[in-house]
């Protein structure tokens, strides 16, 4: 199954990092206006939204309040929104820190180093992406992470040595979460550096590797979990091993292979149209497969024609000429179809579709311009 | 010449009993690739098609004289089944599946480095040198033997792209998958300095994606004042943010991981660039055209 990403939600991601001695704030999750009622944290509190995904604080999913009354408000406040499509499972209420700085901290995957990054900038919160790139240790495997060379790393942003030592030993402690949870991504940000001196993470974004299911049992659960709460359409997609993302255009895209989706999606936008999705059928090009792609996107309003893309190499395209021809037979809806079958067989592929009164283009550039030009008509 | 892979290739199979290691053998066998064995734990003394069978990697190495190893294992258990490989000599690995736990990509290539063996994958079709081997389960019929060097991070996008140069008479020396994931064997910048120094290849051809930054290599490559010449496609330029298309690392997680900024280094550095997959030839001709001028 092939999700965007297993994001935690921030009280997830803190409970791992607290077992791994990071310090996090006083906080309670709530689920239930009673659970808000009956909690009993000092004020003031932070109340966040818990969503699996970014930008909730731009989006007023994070909150501040000094009552009881302000928290009741709070709580029905933020459980009526959703964020990107999401609604919250819940709230995170948390103690309000006294912030001297809020700094940023991460563990990623960097193609570049083979494994490991360890990323620090001086300035986090939410504006991180406008400032200046964070410094950047490049470790691999955590068992090359050293200290003495972030320490040199860091010196020149860093002039306290003490908030140095709290930083290294703090980026060694997420680096052990990521490799004992199998994680893609652990970032603190902002990591929240107190009055007194002390680090305390303010956020945490924890991404686990989706691939690692097989031995990592609350990562399967995750995904389960996951599956439960996705959009339907994706959901289908998921269990027949088709690959989809929905994208805003009118030209409903089924082709082979995420590279090649890519290059067909590119080469509609060149014709002056725009995909409606990324449908990549390369995992499973059978009636089935085909015929759940055609479903989707002869149901999906925004879609006015659709484009069939497929390169045969191992696939044989007769095969799927074959299979297309029944679909499209059975077919009511009369949204235009335009197909391209080329590589493997593509002759045999292209008699059999004239057989049955179909055209075969013979590049993806001729058929992205038919279908852009058959849309355009209708439209 | 050609990159990592040549004639004198002789290729084992791990997995060799499996549905996908059968039809890799055959499909091997009819591209002129000569497999001199297979490995499937516990069936030693079997044999495949005529290919004798061995029960550890070590035996099959010993036996037969294998210098490159096609690795068909399912991801649960290629840490172990690269790791093997390595360890028993073969200095050519690719293991071609998807769905690798990144921590066990880390490893496979560590321990590749530490061994001075080259690991192409995960999650790519392989490697091809054309009219001379294969070791992966690309489309023959893509590829003819001339002056390009492709590295690519999509099998897909390749086999067409390799398809539309052949037909343009733009054959290639070697076509390297460096694969979809974020945590690679050889990757750009190594593939890059392999093609660098093999004197048959004349031009470089870069098929990269949003996400992730290896064509960032590449652009630092191709400021040098002796590289090769160099042609690009990115494909993505449409995907949107912060969604994974297909493969893992094809995610826009911050600007530098975008098309236009990828696009923009790479012209900067002097990439010729096809916008589109249609001017793709184009581009690669111009490339090579480049090379043919005295510096």
């Amino acid at each position: 199954m092939h999700y965007a990403f297993m994001l935690l939600t921030e009280a997830q991601g803190k409970a791992l990092l607290r077992a791994a001695a990071v310090a996090t704030p006083s906080s309670q999750e709530l689920a239930s206006l009673d659970e808000a009622r009956a909690c009993r944290l000092e004020f003031p509190l932070a109340v966040k939204a818990q969503v699996a995904s970014g930008g909730r604080g731009k989006a007023g999913g994070v909150r501040k309040a000094r009552s009881a009354a302000e928290l009741e408000d709070a709580f029905r406040g933020i459980m009526g929104m959703t964020f990107a499509g999401e609604a919250p499972s819940s709230v995170l209420a948390e103690s309000w820190l006294d912030i001297d700085r809020e700094l940023y901290l991460a563990i990623t995957i960097d193609g570049a180093a083979g494994g490991f990054s360890v990323l620090y900038s001086p300035r986090g919160g939410v504006n991180i992406e406008d400032g200046p790139p964070p410094l950047a240790y490049r470790i691999g495997l955590a068992r090359n992470f050293r200290a003495h060379a972030f320490r040199k790393l860091l010196e020149p942003v860093e002039r306290d040595a003490k908030l140095r030592e709290r930083i290294i030993s703090t980026a060694r402690r997420l680096l052990e979460v990521a490799t004992s949870h199998e994680c893609l991504t652990v970032e603190i940000n902002p990591l929240v550096a107190l009055k007194d001196g002390s680090l305390v993470a303010g956020d945490a974004k924890i991404v686990l590797d989706e691939a690692a299911s097989f031995r990592k049992a609350a990562t399967a659960a995750a995904i389960a979990a996951s599956h439960e709460k996705a959009d339907d359409t994706i959901r289908r997609c998921a269990d027949a091993n088709l690959m989809l993302v929905w994208l805003d255009g009118e030209i409903g895209l089924i082709s082979g292979g995420a590279g090649m989706t890519m290059a067909a999606m590119d080469a509609i936008d060149g014709a002056g149209s725009e995909p409606a999705c990324f449908l990549d059928v390369s995992g499973n090009p059978t009636p089935a497969g085909f015929g759940l792609a055609f479903d989707l996107l002869d149901r999906a309003p925004r879609v006015k024609g659709i484009l069939i893309s497929m390169f045969g190499g191992g696939l044989h395209t007769d095969r799927v000429a074959k299979t297309l021809i029944e679909i499209l037979k059975a077919r009511t809806s009369t949204k235009p179809v335009v197909l391209r079958l080329n590589g493997t067989r593509s002759d045999r592929a292209s008699e059999i579709l004239r057989e049955a009164g179909y055209g075969n283009h013979a590049t993806l550039e001729a058929a992205v311009t038919d279908i852009v030009e058959r849309v355009g008509k209708a439209a | 010449m050609s990159i990592l892979l040549d004639a004198s290739a002789r290729v084992l199979i791990v997995g060799i009993t499996g549905k996908f290691g059968t039809f890799s053998l055959k499909d091997l066998a009819q591209s002129g690739t000569k497999v001199v064995a297979g490995v499937a734990f516990g069936r030693g003394g079997e044999a495949v098609e005529g290919v004798p069978v061995f029960s550890s990697v070590a035996a099959a190495v010993a036996e037969t004289g294998a210098n490159a190893a096609l690795i068909y294992v399912p991801a649960w258990g290629a840490l172990d089944a690269v790791l093997e490989t390595i360890e028993a000599g073969c200095p050519l690995i690719a293991y071609p599946g998807d769905g690798l736990p990144v921590l066990d990509a880390m490893e496979m290539r560590a321990a590749a480095q530490a061994n001075g063996a080259h690991l192409v994958g995960p999650n790519s079709p392989g490697l091809v040198s054309p009219g001379k081997a294969k070791l992966g389960f690309m489309p023959s019929f893509c590829y003819t033997p001339g002056p390009l060097g492709v590295i690519s991070r999509s099998g897909s996008l390749s086999y067409e792209a390799c398809f539309r140069l052949s037909s343009a008479g733009l054959g290639q020396t070697s076509v390297i998958g460096i694969g979809g994931d974020p945590v690679r064997g050889v990757n750009a910048a190594e593939a890059i300095a392999l093609f660098h120094d093999d004197p048959e290849t004349h031009a470089i051809v870069y098929l990269g994606e949003i996400g992730g930054s290896e064509e960032y290599a590449l652009a630092d490559y191709a400021k040098r004042a002796d590289a090769k010449p160099s042609a690009a496609l990115l494909v993505g330029r449409t995907a949107p943010v912060g969604k994974k298309m297909g493969h893992a690392a094809a995610m826009i997680g911050s600007y530098a991981e975008s098309w236009a900024a990828k696009v923009e280094a790479l012209g900067a550095a002097g990439v010729v660039i096809a916008r589109d997959l249609d001017g793709l030839a184009t581009a690669a001709s111009s490339a090579l055209t480049r090379s043919m001028k005295p510096a």
